[in-house]
């Protein structure tokens, strides 16, 4: 049982449960009645056998990335035959993967076979690295280890070329930026982020990592971050989010070198901002634990419809693999 | 093909190539600054300027010494500014008055020697005004390099769209970095200068001006390896006509300039008779015509470069004397890392342009003015192109003088190129209240914290100093427009003659590392009293202390975070959470 869960009833023993706490209590228990059975909140849970909005695996990282997926209905429920698959992984720095600033190739890997299992013709994996393009893919492993499977093609979109220039039409802040081209050729958007600690933003997953699928990042911090990022991901929204949070950058992101939990945790949803705010409730960030409310972006994103942070009203599924 | 002409182009092809892998790989097959070492100029020149000898000047050494035996072989097959020359005199089909020359212009390239060495026993290295393979690095490595790669891009921008119809995906993602340099007009005007020359005559250049030239000439005129012509000779003239270099004295064409000839073999090729040979013993034939100019002039020239030498020296930006109150220096002139101690290092520095081809990510530029007549050319670091990688040294390896010292990687890291600096009223976290810290994003060094300012929602950046290495990657990928809100500045740059940039920076204080972890509770340890986070309170950066909206206890959740808890609790080790997990606060 919960520690806090304790300490509040002893509080509550303690103040020998007031008769206005009590009505507080009685109140609140009300109000999620009637929002349950209005269909406001939980309405997911009232399905018969629903597919989970947030699947949790833990264990060893290939097993859990197929795990999770399937706790998803399988890959073939994103991938249909012969599609094209753009995976957006983050290989933004030039680090190795222990130090869980970049997606681990094992990770990536999984999900590529699986994608070519669901019939994917051909799939293509890309990042804007931050540093050298080629010192970055080689790093992050990702490179080698990927770019050998079949149908499967690694790039650093590091030239403005692979760029296309696009009009955000949901925008708040950031109404044009340059988006990868391949983005709206693909059928399936797969962002597989590292789960990692962000000093500007609070943390860098899903929806900050689509910052590696524009062209003009400088603009993005300018104009406003947080909204900036919802702005993308109005455009560059994730089929599926898959978080690596094998290893996890508690401290020090999104560069690091800086503390790695090892969670053995893949988290996996069709709803990037779910994804995204069930990783940041789920891990502790410099030695603390953070509502997703607090991640600006996530709030945004949440309160601008582009997907739901409540993950308290959404069915989790977990398994250990 | 003739046997010359396939001596020329396998060298020719073997500095491009040295320049190449210098400019894409970072790492020739030999050092990429061998063909600078085998020039004379840049040899003798540097050493008497940086009252420095070096092992690896010995090529140019060899270079003499062939000279002495074999006479100016280096200037007919080895040196690619020759060969260059040669291709344009061809290419540009200028009217070939081969033979012919001007007596008074021969004289031309002593001066320039002369000038240059009483410049350089002042100490002021002028070597780049005449050093072929300096100049032919910079045509090459600045200009041509850069411009064929632009091309290069420039025709995959065009089929970009052709090769995405088709999904031709080796065209759609191919790439090619195209460096960018400034100064570049000058290089493009000289040499527009140099070829249209031959238009009066073919190796202007090489007859009449390049000074390293007329050191080997100094030497050649003892070789024992020499153009000897027999008796059989007609007189016909015809070898004096199509001597590249005029060497050979048209009236009498058994006499030969032995300082001018650079052994092209020409003469012995076309003769009818057969009567012109290279060899060790012979028929002696006069050192005709001979071009050594008068003393006077040679005195006149050393004068000039004495002036020039003194003029500099005197100047405002003079490095003079030990550096200290006083010494002018450019407020945003940054070095390479491992540079020299600024005098030494603008005497040694022969403004090739080498470790500018070199750098990887197109950080080292040319400076103009900015440092005075004296620092023409030579490299600075210009972040705001390009940031400088903390494992590389290419600059120092390309570097032919050792102007930039050649590190190993440990040491290269403390190399302090200069200090970053923030300008609060620019930074978009400090003046703006927006959330950026992309100068820590990128900071190889750890070098920037993040700190709490009251009323500010946002965390700011502040620079920890001592760990700075003056990469510039802050500067580089700062947001702010044209003038970045964190830059790189001289201050706290480690010019070292010689001895370990480590041990030194750590006598100094500095804490540069890679490795660096956990900003915030080393940040407290080194004396940061109130500037960090405390490391209790407050919240990471980044995450809104006061969000609004769900309640922390929300139903459902709790049990979620329930079950995972004692998990964690088990998966961490060095777990150290003194709040129960969870959202309230």
């Amino acid at each position: 049982m919960n520690r806090e869960y304790f300490e509040k009833m002893e509080k509550i023993i303690e103040n020998r449960l007031s008769r206005r706490t009590f009505l507080k209590y009685q109140m609140k228990g009300l109000l999620f009645l009637a929002a349950g059975s209005s269909g406001l909140i939980l309405p997911k849970k009232i399905m018969a056998e629903p597919l989970p909005d947030i699947a949790v695996a833990k264990g060893e990282a290939v097993k859990a990335v197929r795990a999770a997926v399937e706790l998803l209905g399988g890959m073939k429920n994103f991938v249909k035959k012969g599609g094209k698959v753009l995976i957006k992984p983050n290989m933004s720095f030039p680090n190795p993967p222990a130090m869980a600033t970049t997606t681990h190739p094992d990770v990536v890997c999984e999900l590529v076979r699986m994608c070519n299992e669901a019939g994917a013709s051909n799939i293509l994996i890309a990042d804007y690295p931050l540093f050298d393009t080629d010192t970055c893919l080689k790093r992050s492993g990702i490179a080698d280890a990927c770019g050998k499977l079949e149908n499967t093609r690694v790039v650093g979109a590091s030239s403005d070329r692979f760029y296309k220039d696009t009009e955000i039409k949901d925008a708040k802040k950031m109404s044009r930026n340059g988006i990868f081209q391949e983005a709206f050729k693909v059928d399936t958007l797969i962002s597989v982020p590292v789960a990692k600690s962000h000093t500007a933003t609070g943390v860098s997953l899903a929806m900050k990592g689509m910052m590696g699928l524009c062209w003009d990042r400088s603009g993005m911090h300018t104009k406003e971050l947080s909204s900036s990022i919802v702005d993308l991901c109005t455009v560059l929204k994730a089929d599926l989010t898959v978080i690596d949070a094998i290893r996890v950058l508690s401290t020090n992101g999104p560069r690091g070198p800086g503390k790695v939990l090892k969670e053995d945790t893949i988290i996996a949803s069709k709803d990037m901002v779910a994804a995204d705010a069930f990783a940041v409730a789920r891990f502790p960030w410099y030695g603390k634990r953070y509502k997703p409310s607090q991640v600006k972006y996530i709030l945004e994103a949440h309160e601008r419809g582009l997907g739901r942070m409540d993950i308290e009203n959404l069915a989790v599924k977990e398994i250990q693999v | 093909m003739k046997f010359r002409t396939i001596i020329q182009f396998i060298s020719l092809a073997a500095f491009l190539f040295l320049l190449v892998t210098a400019a894409t790989t970072g790492v020739g097959l030999v050092s990429p600054d061998l063909y600078l070492r085998m020039d004379p100029l840049i040899v003798f020149g540097s050493a008497i300027s940086g009252r420095l000898f070096l092992v690896s000047f010995i090529p140019a050494i060899i270079v003499v010494l062939v000279t002495i035996f074999f006479g100016r072989l280096f200037c007919g097959y080895i040196c690619p500014m020759g060969i260059t020359v040669d291709c344009s005199d061809r290419l540009l089909k200028l009217k070939k008055k081969r033979g012919e020359g001007r007596p008074g212009l021969y004289k031309l390239k002593y001066f320039i020697l002369f000038f240059i060495t009483v410049s350089a026993i002042f100490g002021v290295s002028a070597v780049f005004i005449g050093s072929p393979l300096s100049l032919i690095t910079r045509l090459y490595g600045l200009l041509i390099y850069p411009v064929i790669t632009f091309l290069v891009k420039m025709g995959l921008d065009l089929i970009h769209p052709v090769a995405d119809h088709f999904e031709i995906y080796g065209l759609l993602y191919a790439d090619i970095a195209s460096p960018r340099y400034a100064t570049l007009f000058y290089v493009l005007l000289f040499f527009t200068g140099i070829f249209a020359a031959g238009k009066i005559n073919t190796r202007f250049w090489c007859r009449y001006l390049c000074p390293a030239g007329a050191i080997l000439a100094l030497f050649s005129r003892f070789s024992i390896v020499k153009r000897r012509v027999s008796d059989d000779c007609t007189k016909c003239g015809k070898c004096a006509r199509l001597c590249p270099m005029g060497a050979i004295d048209k009236n009498s064409p058994e006499n030969t300039s032995f300082k001018e000839c650079i052994g092209c073999l020409i003469c012995r090729d076309v003769c009818p008779v057969n009567a012109v040979d290279f060899n060790v013993k012979g028929v002696k034939r006069k050192d005709y015509p001979d071009f050594i100019p008068e003393r006077r002039a040679l005195l006149y020239s050393g004068v000039a470069g004495a002036v020039f030498a003194t003029a500099n020296l005197t100047g405002l930006y003079s490095v003079y004397g030990k550096p200290g109150v006083g010494q002018v220096s450019p407020k945003d002139l940054v070095r390479p890392p491992g540079s020299r101690p600024e005098d030494d290092f603008l005497a040694l520095c022969v403004r090739c342009g080498e470790c500018m081809a070199a750098c990887p990510n197109n950080a080292l530029q040319p400076v103009w003015f900015a440092r005075g007549t004296e620092g023409l050319f030579s490299p600075s670091l210009v972040p705001k192109r390009g940031a400088c990688n903390p494992d590389c040294n290419n600059c120092g390896v390309a570097c032919p003088t050792e102007a930039i010292r050649p590190l190993d990687v440990l040491d290269r890291r403390w190399a302090k190129t200069g200090t970053a600096r923030i300008m609060r009223d620019m930074c978009l976290a400090w003046e703006h209240q927006k959330r950026c810290m992309v100068c820590d994003e990128v900071c190889p060094y750890s070098a920037i914290k993040f700190r709490s300012e009251p009323g500010n929602p946002v965390p700011v950046p502040e620079v920890i100093e001592e760990r700075c290495s003056g990469c510039g990657f802050c500067e580089h990928h700062c947001p702010v427009q044209n003038q970045s809100a964190i830059y790189v500045t001289p201050m706290g740059a480690v010019r070292l003659n010689k001895g370990s940039f480590m041990e030194y920076g750590k006598s100094q204080g500095l804490n540069i590392s890679l490795e660096h972890k956990g900003k915030k509770e080393q940040a407290v340890s080194e004396g940061y009293p109130g500037e960090s986070y405390p490391s209790n309170e407050g919240d990471a950066p980044g995450f809104d202390g006061d969000a609004p909206g769900f309640e922390a206890n929300a139903p459902g959740f709790e049990t979620a975070t329930d079950s995972l808890e004692s998990k964690e609790e088990t998966v961490h080790e060095d777990a150290e959470y003194d709040i129960a997990p969870g959202f309230t606060e």
